[in-house]
């Protein structure tokens, strides 16, 4: 049999793909509301006391589709940060304000950790103590010339 | 050999020949008996009729009887239809069967095999109950009586647990599944040394007392 | 890198700023599979944490275990913690053969002698001492030597926890787990059991982690699995689970319930007695895992998957034996009840005669 017909007869085989009925989808959705309740807990605990919290992503076993609509329904809101140190990292408001998704990703480009944090800014975007006294100290030897 | 290897192995494997070996025993047995021969002159002769008219008749309480026996009628059929119903449609019960049969069918959601089987098993343990305090019942019953009723409770009692897979000490699912299984080998093993016979015996025997009731020309 | 050097100089000397070591910290932490509220005590642990010394031994083993790992996330942070570590010697990616490498073996056991972190993986072969020789070694003397001077042991993969698909009946090398050879030997020491085949990459860096992050094993459940990563039943996890109690099963393969992604009990799927991360962490950079692509769970992080009788049989299956054991069953019955049924006539038959007489 040449290639030719075995191609035909592959393509006789008929490959029916069903989409997946709304029931269906509802299903698969069941982390999708407790999820989002547990970060109005989170918003209404910054409010009271201050206190943030972080929810790894990674720890929820996800339905296929689940993290889409959890994204979905935190929506984006007015900031949006990158961050480049060791891959990149992606931050940004969420529609609801004090609510943020962070994404860090590695040199390669993969996903590392996937985050909520609920607080009025994300440590991580904060200018670090040792950071900055590296940065001083350049800045200063920069001036006193001794860095040509 | 976990306990989830042997009652899914061995254990079942033995189960179901010494169920296999007693229930075709005990029946060959008793169908074979010599019965002396009945040498008065018939008084009636339609013994077919007679014998499902007293099935039938038999199933049914009688009306004089009625009111004495109502909640024993009446929980008995609901407690036989329950662990029916469970055992035979929820769904992973289904493939047991299926290994046998070779074809599976349409089952019920668990919510609802739950209910039946959470009104199933309240029902044995009140029989039970009533059994350890009504004295006419604790001076009837045998041996026989007590274990049958407890080894048809223990499954009930297991499958909720392992359904509901809650760990109790060391015991998870894996090993409350064991057990599950374990639980319906033992009442298989128990099975054709007891009353649970009855499931062979009941219509017949209401057959044979039909008959011998015609024969003497009693309406029963 | 010198092995004086805490993790937190490594990073500082790699030019890392806070920013990234806090960003290595949040990633580590999910890889550890510990709640975000560790992040702070991970961060102290792992800035003054030290450079282990890691010895890797393959036994009976098929080289999943390594190619999980390896092949799973390149140039990440866990290569970072790799960086961190000391692997002194793993025959498939280590650069030194024959001679040379056993020499380095043997310099790393001797050098780091009581402190250095076993890691295995493959079942140890024990009938005869004949099979899997590495230089004339047999596996079984190998381990033990490499054993006595380990601070610890980490069994990767379900053959060294629990001796896996070698030790599948027949068992024809005698095959053992890292476990019961270390209790014929007499030899005390820690083990951290990390099944699957292969586990999840994560699972086995997660473990390596904790321990260059708190220098100790983590809390492990009575199969020695680190809980973090096996606490959890896949059927309780499961995303189909809705299904399962809806009474909605993929009969077949191929039918209409398997299109829909119906639960996979009835094709066998083993989670509901398996404890593992697969629902939760997921595979390939976290795109799938097997349930998720139509297959029921193969329960390859329990003891013993591979004899339970056959991936497609479910749970609610067992050993019946067929119609031919049941139907000899029944005739033997049908015999017994003959036999008894002859005895009792011949008995009534006597009776009667007597009572003629």
């Amino acid at each position: 049999m040449s290639t030719g017909d075995a191609n035909d007869s592959l393509r006789s085989i008929g490959v029916k793909v069903e989409p997946v009925s709304p029931d269906d989808i509802d299903a698969f959705t069941l982390n999708v509301l407790p999820l989002l309740h547990e970060v109005r807990h989170a918003l209404e605990r910054l409010l009271e006391t201050g206190e943030p919290t972080v929810i790894d992503m990674g720890s929820i076993p996800l339905a296929p589709g689940e993290f889409e609509k959890i994204d979905g329904a935190l929506g984006t809101g007015e900031v949006r940060a990158v961050l480049e140190s060791m891959g990149p990292s992606q931050i940004y408001e969420t529609q609801f304000s004090g609510v943020w998704r962070i994404t860090h990703f590695n040199a390669a480009n993969e996903i590392v950790g996937r985050f909520i944090e609920v607080t009025r800014m994300p440590e991580i975007l904060l200018a670090q103590e040792t950071d900055v006294r590296v940065g001083l100290d350049l800045l200063t030897r920069k001036l006193s010339g001794e860095s040509d | 050999m976990t306990l989830l290897e042997f009652a899914r192995g061995p254990g079942m494997q033995w189960a179901l020949v010494i169920f296999l070996v007693g229930v075709v025993w005990r029946l060959v047995g008793s169908f074979l008996l010599a019965r002396n021969r009945d040498l008065s002159k018939p008084k009636g002769t339609a013994y077919a009729k007679a014998g499902v008219r007293a099935m039938i008749m038999r199933s049914i309480p009688p009306h004089e009887l009625e009111k004495n026996i109502q909640f024993q009628h009446l929980s008995g059929y609901a407690w036989h239809l329950g662990f029916f119903a469970t055992l035979l449609l929820f769904g992973p019960h289904v493939p047991f069967f299926k290994q046998f049969l070779g074809f599976g069918w349409p089952t019920l959601p668990n919510i609802v095999v739950l209910v039946i089987g959470g009104f199933t098993l309240a029902i044995l343990i009140a029989l039970l109950i009533r059994r350890a305090i009504h004295p006419v019942m604790r001076q009837i019953s045998t041996l026989d009586d007590w274990i049958s009723v407890f080894l048809v409770i223990i499954p009930l009692v297991t499958g909720f647990l392992s359904y509901s897979h809650v760990e109790i000490g060391a015991v998870r699912y894996e090993t409350m599944l064991a057990l599950h299984i374990l639980s319906i080998e033992v009442l298989l093993v128990w099975f054709p040394f007891s009353k649970l016979m009855h499931m062979f015996y009941t219509f017949p025997s209401r057959y044979q007392v039909g008959v011998a009731m015609e024969r003497k020309g009693v309406k029963a | 890198m010198r092995k004086e050097q805490t993790l937190g100089e490594v990073l500082a000397a790699k030019g890392v700023s806070r920013r990234g070591f806090m960003k290595f910290v949040a990633a580590t932490t999910s890889l550890m599979a510990l709640p975000p509220a560790m992040i702070p005590k991970v961060a102290a642990a792992l800035e003054n944490a030290r450079r282990p010394s890691v010895i890797w031994l393959p036994f009976q083993e098929c080289t999943g275990c390594t190619e999980s790992l390896t092949r799973s996330h390149a140039p990440s942070l866990e290569g970072l913690i790799f960086d961190t570590i000391s692997l002194d010697y793993q025959e498939t990616i280590m650069a030194a053969a024959g001679h040379q490498a056993e020499e380095a073996l043997a310099e790393a056991m001797k050098l780091n002698d009581g402190k250095y972190l076993l890691a295995v993986d493959g079942s140890i072969p024990t009938k005869d001492k004949a099979f899997s020789c590495i230089g004339g070694k047999s596996n079984y003397d190998v381990f033990v030597e490499a054993a006595k001077g380990a601070a610890a042991i980490v069994c990767v993969g379900t053959c060294s926890s629990f001796g896996g698909i070698p030790a599948a009946q027949p068992n024809p090398t005698g095959a053992k787990s890292v476990t019961e050879v270390l209790k014929e030997a007499g030899i005390d020491k820690p083990v951290i059991n990390v099944p699957g085949c292969p586990p999840l990459p994560n699972a086995i860096t997660g473990v390596l982690a904790q321990y260059l992050t708190f220098g100790q094993l983590p809390e492990l459940d009575h199969l020695g699995r680190p809980k973090a990563f096996y606490g959890q039943n896949i059927h309780d996890r499961c995303y189909r689970r809705p299904f399962y109690e809806r009474g909605q099963f993929a009969e077949t393969f191929d039918d209409e319930g398997a299109k829909k992604g119906w639960c996979l009990f009835k094709v066998g799927c083993k989670g509901p007695v398996t404890y593992n991360a697969c629902a939760t962490i997921k595979w390939n950079g976290g795109t799938g895992w097997p349930v998720e692509g139509g297959h029921g769970c193969l329960g390859c992080s329990e003891p013993g998957f591979w004899d339970w009788g056959g991936f497609y049989k479910p749970l609610s299956q067992g050993q019946w034996g067929g119609w031919k054991t049941l139907g000899v069953a029944a005739a033997a019955g049908a015999a017994i009840g003959l036999a008894s049924v002859a005895v009792t006539r011949s008995r009534q038959a006597k009776a009667r005669q007597e009572a003629k007489v």
